[in-house]
């Protein structure tokens, strides 16, 4: 938890410091940039939506980082990463997560980098929702936990293909978001038990994602994931979450969640919340 | 007496769908978002402050540097009056005129959208009326940016 709140401190120390030398780079509409989700790309929490993080234009390039916390019965995730978007066309992003097993302390280390190229159209304006193609490089630090419960490799590649759309006059004279992705994926629980198995070797799932804002600075939604059962020992469930978000200012990202991520290596049942800062610069 | 009121219910019934037809095809106004703007002051108010929200935005300044104010004023309003569909008749350029050749970016639509959302909000406009405003002005961007 230490290390945590250390992280988080890190995030407004470099937020400050940053945007304080460089000119604002937010051109677009709060809300529409998402937050940081669990693999590094912009989106919800648990899934990458279509939009590309921070608040960049087609004239302008943007950054932002994150730290996250997920915790759950038996387990817990940190997550920190940072991406970085160009011309509201490419994002990249990098994360560095953290899994902790509570009953014996062990640590599972994960890098993720991706990318996400927006394809067509606009989140909020025109008639056709904005579609992105996503790739995610993972790459397990400590497969030794992944080996052991049978999964065939260490490090694998996402992709999805992710469809958004907003209606700023929503239902209740609200703006709301639906987002679609459909994930090619071999990995077991995020690729954090590694990639592929001897159940089955890679799937396509479905990944959806609905969002509301209450006013201009308060978002709920929820999510849910599909996932691969590559493991015939380990059954892999889908998961979902619940968040409610607090956007002050275009800087500035609190979202936090219950989440229900079913069973995890073999703990049955995993829910918990999640807590999640990003600060775009 | 009973036959009586039955035929009085048959004539009010048509009477109510003939009121709900006449509503349907749009014949009779139905201009509640004017209203819920709180109609021609309330868009006066809106005006108003979209113009000093304008004015005080270095994104977006620029572009109106050659604008006669008091033209937008009144263009503006009666514009905005038309599409929330008050009794006004817009009657200047259309839209892709007034900006082709300006070089209206995304960025600065947006960054009127906010000045125009900030010009509700001190109007007191609640957020799902300004949504609805919004929603409407939104459909013109394709004729305002890159032109």
């Amino acid at each position: 938890m230490i290390i945590f709140k250390f992280r988080f401190f890190s995030i407004l120390i470099a937020v400050a410091a940053l945007s304080s030398a460089a000119e604002a780079q937010d051109g677009r509409i709060k809300g529409t940039g998402g937050v940081s989700s669990m693999s590094g790309a912009g989106g919800g929490g648990l899934i990458p939506w279509a939009t590309l993080s921070t608040l960049a234009t087609a004239e302008q390039y943007g950054m932002a980082v994150f730290a996250t916390r997920t915790n759950v019965d038996d387990f817990s995730l940190d997550v920190t990463g940072l991406s970085m978007t160009f011309h509201n066309r490419l994002e990249l992003s990098l994360a560095r997560q953290s899994f902790t097993i509570k009953a014996n302390d062990a640590k599972i280390h994960q890098d993720i980098a991706g990318l996400k190229l927006r394809l067509t159209g606009d989140l909020i304006f025109g008639d056709m929702p904005q579609l992105s193609l996503g790739v995610e490089r993972h790459l397990l630090r400590d497969p030794a936990t992944a080996f052991a419960v049978g999964a065939n490799q260490d490090n694998g590649t996402d992709v999805y293909l992710s469809m958004a759309k907003a209606w700023i006059n929503g239902p209740f004279n609200r703006t709301a978001m639906l987002n679609i992705n459909l994930r090619h994926s071999k990995a077991n629980q995020y690729g954090i038990l590694g990639y592929g198995g001897d159940d089955t070797d890679s799937s396509t799932a479905l990944e959806l994602a609905g969002a509301i804002f209450i006013n201009r600075s308060w978002v709920v939604g929820a999510e849910y994931r599909e996932k691969p059962d590559n493991l015939s020992t380990l059954k892999e469930d889908t998961a979902t979450d619940f968040f409610i978000a607090w956007l002050p200012s275009k800087r500035w990202a609190l979202t936090a969640a219950y989440v229900s991520l079913g069973d995890i290596a073999g703990a049955s049942n995993q829910t918990g919340y999640y807590l999640s800062l990003q600060g775009t610069l | 007496m009973k036959r009586l009121s039955v035929r009085n219910l048959a004539a009010g019934l048509s009477l109510s769908a003939a009121i709900a037809l006449v509503n349907c095809t749009g014949v009779m106004e139905d201009n509640d978002l004017y209203l819920a703007l709180g109609g021609h002051e309330g868009i006066e108010r809106i005006t108003e402050n979209f113009i000093m929200e304008i004015a005080g935005d270095d994104r977006v300044i620029d572009h109106f540097a050659d604008s006669n104010v008091q033209r937008f004023r009144e263009k503006f309003a009666e514009h905005l009056c038309m599409v929330v569909d008050g009794p006004c008749q817009y009657t200047s350029d259309t839209m892709i005129d007034i900006h082709t050749g300006m070089g209206v970016t995304e960025g600065d639509f947006n960054a009127v959208v906010e000045d125009l959302m900030a010009a509700m909000d001190k109007a007191k406009v609640p957020v799902g009326t300004q949504n609805r405003v919004l929603a409407r002005l939104g459909n013109l961007r394709g004729e305002v940016i890159y032109l």
